[in-house]
Parts: C-alpha cells; sequence; structure tokens
C-alpha cells in the first residue's frame, strides 16, 4: 500500500500526462469522426469549461467527456438528452453504462437558444 | 514454492522500474505518460489481483495437483529439455488463453480491465483482473499437468511469462533489433495489442514469443505512419474501481437479463456481438475501416476486411 501511495505521489509530482487542451470546435469534430465515423453533425455544442462536448446527429445524441488527460465518447438518442436535468449550470444526461454511468456537461443554459430556434 | 516465485522476487523490480520510467519521463529523457488517477486504478487493480489470486489459489493448485496424479509421463523437473518443453508450451497455451480473453465475451469481462487504461506505461502492466480465477480460464494449463509437467514447473514458467510481459508495457522503447521484434513479444508489438485503432483491434496476443501470432495470423505490426490511440473501443467514463473491475460483467448481466434468450450469445458470442446487430464486434469494425480506406483510396478491399494489414514497414533496430 506504502509502495502504491508512492508510485501515484511521484506520478502526480511528475505532473507528466499529456496534454488535455479541453475541447474546442475543431478537435471535437476531430474526435466525433473518429469515434463515431459517417455520423452527421447536425449541431454541436462545447461544455463552457471545455471538459465536455454534446452534438446531435439525427435522433442521436453524440457526447465526449473529459476523463484525467483522456476521454470517453458515448452515443444514446437524443430523447434521453430532452430528458436530462439541467441545474446550476450543469446538463447531467444519464447514459445508463456501468462503465459510463452519465455526462455532465457545463453550459450557460439548455436547452440554448439555436436549438429552441 | 513462494520463494521461487518469479512475480514474487521481481516486484521490488517492478516498482524501481516505473520510479525510472516516470523520473526520465519528467527529465524528457524518455517518452512516457503518467495521470495520477490511472496510475492509482493501475496499482491498485495490481493489488486487488495479487488479493484475488489468493483466493482461487488452492482451487487452482489442488486441481492442478490431482491432474498431476493422473498424468502420462513423468518429467523431471531437472532436466534442460523439460524447461525447454514447458517454455514453449506455456508460451502456446497463454497465445490461446490471451485469443479467447479477447474473443469470446464472458472472458473478456475478466481480462478487459488490462485494457482499460488509456496510457500505455509500466503500471499499466500491473493493471491485472480481479475475476481471472472465478472466469476459470486457469483450467486451459491443466493439459501441461496431465501431460507429466510438475504443477510447480508450470507455476514458475507462467511466473516467468508474467515478468516478461512487464517490460514490453511502455513506450519509452521504440523498437528492438530485428532479429528480436520477429522472434519475441516486445514494446512495438505489445502497443499495437493494447491500442484501440481499427486496423490494431485483436492482434498480437502473445506472451513471450511473438511466433504465434506470425503463425496463426493474428500478427500486426506497429505501423510508424498510425500511433497507438490507447484504451478499448468504448472508452471508460470513470475511474472508479469497481467499475474498471466489473463494469463488463455487469454488462452481460444487464443484457442476459433484458434478453435471457440469447444467453449464449450474450456470453460467449464476441465483444460487440448482438442479437439485432445494433453493436460491433472487432471484426466489424475493422471491415468498416477497411472498407471506408478502400472508398477513400479508391481501390477495392480484398482481405484488408479481415486479416492482418501487410508488414509495410521495415522494422529496424531501437
Amino acid at each position: 500500500m506504502g509502495a502504491v501511495a508512492a508510485l501515484v505521489g511521484l506520478a502526480a509530482w511528475a505532473r507528466h500526462g499529456r496534454p488535455a487542451p479541453g475541447f474546442d470546435e475543431a478537435r471535437a469534430r476531430m474526435l466525433l469522426a473518429e469515434e463515431f465515423p459517417g455520423a452527421r453533425i447536425d449541431r454541436l455544442w462545447i461544455a463552457r469549461d471545455g471538459k465536455g462536448a454534446l452534438a446531435r446527429s439525427g435522433a442521436k445524441a453524440l457526447v465526449l467527456m473529459q476523463l484525467g488527460d483522456g476521454y470517453a465518447a458515448r452515443s444514446t438518442c437524443w430523447a434521453q438528452v430532452s430528458a436530462a436535468m439541467f441545474r446550476n449550470g450543469r446538463l447531467r444526461i444519464e447514459l445508463g453504462e456501468v462503465a459510463a454511468p452519465r455526462a455532465e456537461l457545463a453550459f450557460d443554459q439548455w436547452p440554448p437558444a439555436d436549438l429552441a430556434a | 514454492m513462494k520463494d521461487l516465485d518469479p512475480v514474487t522476487l521481481a516486484t521490488p523490480f517492478f516498482i524501481l522500474a516505473i520510479v525510472l520510467e516516470i523520473i526520465l519521463a519528467r527529465l524528457g529523457r524518455a517518452k512516457a505518460s503518467y495521470e495520477p488517477k490511472d496510475t492509482l486504478v493501475s496499482l491498485a487493480m495490481g493489488l486487488g489481483s495479487t488479493v484475488a489470486g489468493l483466493a482461487t489459489a488452492g482451487v487452482v493448485f489442488a486441481t492442478s495437483l490431482w491432474v498431476y496424479q493422473h498424468r502420462l509421463f513423468d518429467i523431471p523437473m531437472s532436466a534442460a529439455w523439460a524447461w525447454f518443453a514447458v517454455f514453449l508450451l506455456e508460451d502456446l497455451t497463454y497465445y490461446w488463453f490471451h485469443r479467447l480473453a479477447h474473443e469470446r465475451r464472458f472472458w473478456w469481462a475478466s481480462h478487459v480491465n488490462h485494457h482499460t487504461s488509456q496510457h500505455y506505461n509500466l503500471s499499466t502492466a500491473l493493471r491485472q483482473t480481479w475475476t481471472g480465477g472465478a472466469a476459470g480460464t486457469w483450467l486451459l494449463w491443466l493439459p501441461l499437468a496431465f501431460i507429466g509437467f510438475p504443477p510447480a514447473m508450470v507455476a514458475i514458467q507462467k511466473g516467468i511469462s508474467l515478468v516478461y510481459q512487464f517490460w514490453i508495457h511502455t513506450e519509452a522503447i521504440g523498437r528492438m533489433p530485428r532479429w528480436f521484434e520477429a522472434v519475441f513479444n516486445t514494446p512495438s508489438h505489445h502497443r499495437v495489442h493494447h491500442a484501440r485503432n481499427p486496423r490494431y483491434l485483436d492482434r498480437n496476443y502473445a506472451g513471450i514469443l511473438i511466433v504465434w501470432d506470425r503463425l496463426f495470423g493474428t500478427f500486426q505490426p506497429e505501423l510508424d505512419e498510425e500511433p497507438c490511440r490507447y484504451g478499448v473501443v468504448k472508452n471508460l467514463a470513470t475511474f472508479n474501481l469497481l467499475r474498471v473491475a466489473f463494469h463488463e460483467w455487469a454488462a452481460i448481466g444487464h443484457d442476459l437479463v433484458r434478453q435471457p434468450r440469447h444467453a449464449l450469445g450474450w456470453l460467449f458470442g464476441p465483444p460487440g456481438w448482438s442479437p439485432d446487430g445494433s453493436r460491433e464486434t472487432s471484426d466489424q469494425i475493422r471491415a468498416r475501416w477497411a472498407a471506408g480506406r478502400a472508398a477513400d483510396a479508391a481501390i477495392p478491399a480484398p482481405a484488408a476486411a479481415k486479416g492482418p494489414t501487410p508488414d509495410v514497414r521495415s522494422e529496424s533496430p531501437a
């Protein structure tokens, strides 16, 4: 246990993770193309803190979530996003997977004006 | 027996090697990246795996002894030829165990956590299963005892294989000399194994000798033009240890409850199998990728959909 703590401490001290620049539109589109090849992106919203992104692709929602210096991607039905709770500036989308229980994305408002329009 | 356990003997070396890799990376002398939470999960999985292994060790040892009592031959532990034979046969067994652990969901559920890190460093080597013993993969080694190899000999060789596989979990080593890459599993070959790029999925199952992959058609060299992206097809969105350890078992349980009449497929189909084809297996992902690539290049995609990609990169010494 001591060795584990020491090694994790060393890894934290070294701070030698990969650069995790956060999501902007270009990076989100690149990763979405990689994760969901051929998926048409109708709309794309980048989380305020750059730690996630949400895209609408027809009846599907494509989600990118930052995890440490990596990320995870999931697809769910758009209805799940419509039913998602928005509170305190965070949209909480239930993904229903043990490996990815939910996505929490920071937005100024939800639904955004461009979606309502 | 404990004194001869190669893994126990090598544990201080594991720790020192990780320390060295982190420091060299920090100093810019080696290619490696560590993320503290990811490292914590890997090391905790390693500790948990050791504890879980103790829980099934008695059953494994007793069963091996019982099979050995009904052995075909008496193979002496003192003979050099016997060690060479057990080296080859254990490594062949490992290849098929590993292939099974990737290609059938029941065993993938116990092995997947080794692949859940998005990093590839020496700590990833220690991200080991908690449920391998319960999944019964150790049964595959029983034929060695039946042939006549003493269980202690098999256990030592298994340990040697595990220790060998530690050092190949690194990006710090580029490529080994050409002759070594041709025969042995190396960091380069194993990076491919841990990659989630469609081209690299379910390739390079070797333990020590890469020749098994070359022989059975699962070899894929690392290509300079396609850097490895590590993790699983659907990366985990959590560092929660229990979710890392049990997520695929939980997913199987969920599928079984939802569609019990497809139990055999859910349990023993390839990972990604589904009765309605709504999910994708590795072969299907690779086929889709190959078709897209062929369409882009406007050339036909013959065997690329199924077989490994030809070696278009010349291997060179590190």
